[in-house]
């Protein structure tokens, strides 16, 4: 358990960014991509209202179309975004949670067994490392 | 005869003995400095959520948007909605890495992700300065709720939450604030939602009060009675203003007589048009006690004959400035002046983004400074750090968004209602108070109270819930970044625990006198300064710091301090000219620009950011992406720490 750390934190600084490029990378494309259709929406309103305004202003159950739109509708929009992106987003994490892999070592290191040496731990309290655990697994 | 603020007041009573009460029990189980700073970490999902948007939903929220939906329509639905977008971008790109890199507050993050010192101090700043601005409003919330319920001088109301707060605040710190916050957005929930409905059963819903005034587009709300209205001073401009409609006559009484400060025609006249010729354009006008005063739309002329538009001639009305407060009966049948037609109320581009004539400009001049301030509010930041991990950051925001949104569902509603049933508060502005004044004119007197007592339990539950949230983030960054790392840095967690408390006594006293002293500011506006620097400061700062490794310490500091600074100054001058302290004729364009910054001070503090990066790549820290690991990687892979281990 202990091995896992000392040998991440001997990974030289090309690995480091290798690593950080593939976690980053996915994160980010998701965040964008929902992103990306919520300001078509935020920013695409104001334009029907200026170009589009007979579309804006038919009436819908007493209220116009723009403003139950803006004013109710709108928010569970955001609800269905926001929980379509943490399930994204947590399948992602789930997927990346071994460095090794990631950079294409083997998930078992022979390491396992060798190295009991903790003084170059990365985090400064283990105590208070909330993955201490899941390593424990490893 | 009962006052009819006691039954109100007692609501009020109860809920600030609630909040001390909650307050005390959570205190026992407040004891080191991580409760005190994050409320050690574990606060479960549901409660965190409930806090966070107990403490996101400010007077503002509460009071200011439907009493601005009231005022401005359509236009002003675009604050609830900026609001809650502000969230998702917070969801999108910032709450996870955020909470992972495992710092206490935003100038840990500086100072950890740059490796400079300086960064904090200018961080520091920061917190304080935008901390400051958002606690004024709440602190004026307080004074104005007091003196509408009970007419209780203006600063009892500050005087009380501020106490109440500092007490909670030094006494329990995070922890001791979170389960109150909790609370509070439930009884604010409860507030907005529970009168509503009563309402709406006896006097028709908000689908059928929309639907009347869709269907008469030239109609402006018309009284149904007399109605006493108090008139502000000069002092207090713009709100002094009295604009009469062009499409009928109005009817006001001066029982007191009244000083005005300026007469001119609602409309100003275009270039080529005829100027007026009013009775005291240029000089003060004066109407003896009793004077009533009948006001007629009249005819827009240029070279003498009445000018054109559509085929329909164009009108206009007075509008009066007073100079010194007064009363004023507005007659029943008039048109109550300052209210904008029905077709302006309910489409696009009304009184508040059409006011210079760049609707579009200034729609998304708005937008942008609601997401992206929202996204920068320190307050609301260091929430994300009472949670476990990165994950449930995320699982937090999520349900914030969902409680969020159920607000702000019902504040268009009373704004709605208000312009239906109480038309008598645009005439003087007070539209801020339509959802304490609603339930009042209920014919059942006793229920009215009940309901204008829960209404005005909710808002008080919204000013302390925000400057609780506030004066912890400003006790925090005073305690933990000023004192605990700048001028004491071998200080015991005992000693920074100590100072914390000492800091909560003084911002908690400077908050009570600031609160006092902007007694004429107005609410929305001081929300709109806290907004328009966060958004070009601190948002820039975590959003390009958190996903670009390129950025330097001083690329981010010169970034934010350009956004931040030319945004307030612009919109200082905005105020200045809008209070007539400065008179500057500038285009209609650039008015806008100053009065929305953020379409112009966002990318530009983006860009400084970018480019003066680009030109001191070389202090890019050497473990950049042993950082950025620390930002993004899942808490599994192990990298993850706490940047401060207590």
């Amino acid at each position: 358990m202990r091995t896992t750390r000392t040998e991440f934190s001997t990974l030289a600084s090309q690995d480091h960014e290798r690593l950080s490029q593939i976690v980053m990378r996915k994160q980010a494309a998701l965040s964008l991509r929902v992103a990306v259709v919520f300001l078509v929406i935020v920013l695409g309103l104001p334009l029907v209202n200026a170009y589009l305004p007979e579309l804006a202003n038919t009436p819908v159950f007493g209220f116009t179309a723009s403003w139950l739109f803006l004013g109710v509708v709108f928010f569970p929009i955001t609800w269905v975004l926001s929980a379509y992106f943490i399930k994204q987003s947590d399948r992602l994490e789930s997927e990346c949670t071994d460095w090794r892999v990631l950079l294409g070592k083997p998930a078992e290191t022979q390491t396992a067994f060798t190295a009991n040496d903790s003084t170059n731990d990365l985090t400064n309290d283990p105590l208070n490392d909330p993955t201490s655990k899941d390593k424990e697994i490893l | 005869m009962m006052n009819p603020g006691t039954i109100p007041f007692l609501f009020v009573l109860a809920m600030i003995a609630v909040t001390i009460w909650l307050g005390i029990r959570a205190t026992h189980a407040s004891k080191t400095a991580s409760d005190f700073f994050v409320a050690g970490r574990s606060v479960s999902v549901f409660w965190n959520a409930s806090a966070i948007s107990g403490e996101y939903l400010s007077a503002a929220s509460f009071m200011g948007i439907g009493g601005m939906v009231m005022k401005n329509g359509y236009d002003a639905l675009w604050y609830p909605v900026g609001y809650a977008t502000g969230y998702l971008f917070l969801l999108l790109f910032i709450a996870g890495p955020l909470r992972r890199f495992g710092a206490y507050t935003i100038p840990d993050f500086a100072e950890g992700r740059f490796d400079s010192p300086l960064f904090r101090k200018i961080a520091v700043t920061f917190v304080l300065v935008i901390g400051l601005f958002y606690t004024m409003p709440q602190m004026k919330g307080a004074g104005l709720t007091m003196m509408s319920i009970l007419g209780w001088p203006y600063w009892v109301g500050i005087v009380v939450v501020g106490m109440v707060i500092t007490f909670n605040v030094a006494l329990g710190g995070m922890k001791g604030i979170t389960i109150v916050q909790a609370f509070q957005y439930w009884a604010k929930l409860f507030g907005i939602s529970v009168p509503f409905f009563v309402l709406a059963s006896i006097y028709g819903g908000y689908p059928s009060h929309l639907n009347e005034i869709r269907i008469a587009p030239q109609e402006t709300p018309r009284l149904t009675k007399d109605a006493t209205v108090k008139i502000k001073g000069k002092k207090d401009a713009p709100v002094n203003a009295m604009t009469f409609p062009a499409a009928g006559e109005t009817e006001i009484l001066f029982p007191e007589g009244a000083f005005l400060s300026a007469v001119t025609p609602a409309r100003k006249p275009l270039s080529g048009e005829d100027k007026l010729n009013l009775p005291g354009m240029d000089t003060n006008l004066a109407f003896p006690t009793g004077t009533r005063l009948k006001t007629q739309p009249f005819t827009v002329t240029q070279g003498g004959i009445p000018l054109l538009k559509d085929g329909k001639v164009v009108k206009t009305a007075l509008k009066l400035e007073f100079r010194d407060p007064t009363t004023a009966v507005i007659s029943a049948g008039s048109i109550v002046p300052n209210a904008p037609t029905n077709k302006k109320w309910i489409e696009p581009f009304g009184t508040l983004t059409g006011k210079y004539g760049y609707p579009l400009l200034y729609t998304y001049s708005l937008i942008i400074a609601l997401v992206c301030g929202t996204a920068g509010l320190p307050h609301i930041l260091v929430r994300f750090y009472t949670n476990p991990d990165g994950r449930s950051a995320k699982r937090t925001t999520m349900l914030v968004m969902v409680m969020i949104g159920v607000f702000y569902v019902f504040t268009p509603m009373w704004g709605t209602l208000g312009r239906s049933l109480l038309p008598a508060l645009y005439a003087n502005n007070t539209t801020d108070t339509a959802v304490l004044k609603l339930p009042m004119m209920l014919e059942n007197k006793l229920l009215g109270q009940i309901l204008s007592g829960i209404t005005s339990a909710g808002a008080f539950a919204a000013f302390m819930s925000t400057f609780s949230g506030l004066l912890v983030s400003m006790s925090g960054a005073m305690a933990h970044d000023i004192y605990g790392r700048i001028l004491r840095p071998n200080s015991s967690p005992e000693a920074r625990l100590k100072a914390f408390k000492v800091a909560a006594i003084l911002f908690g006293a400077i908050s009570v006198g600031l609160g006092v002293l902007i007694e004429s500011f107005d609410i929305n506006m001081m929300v709109g300064w806290a907004f328009a620097i966060a958004a070009a400061s601190y948002f820039p700062l975590l959003l390009i710091g958190a996903w670009w490794r390129g950025l330097t310490k001083y690329g981010a500091a010169i970034g934010m301090l350009s956004g931040g600074l030319l945004s307030l100054t612009a919109i200082v001058i905005s105020m200045l000219i809008d209070k007539k302290f400065l008179s500057l004729q500038v285009s209609p364009i650039v008015r806008t620009l100053l009065e929305q910054p953020a379409i112009w001070g966002v990318p530009l503090s983006i860009t400084v950011m970018v480019i003066v990066s680009k030109m001191t790549a070389s202090s890019i820290p050497h473990d950049v992406n042993l950082k950025m690991l620390r930002l993004h990687a899942p808490e599994e892979m192990g990298v993850s720490q706490d940047y401060i281990a207590h």
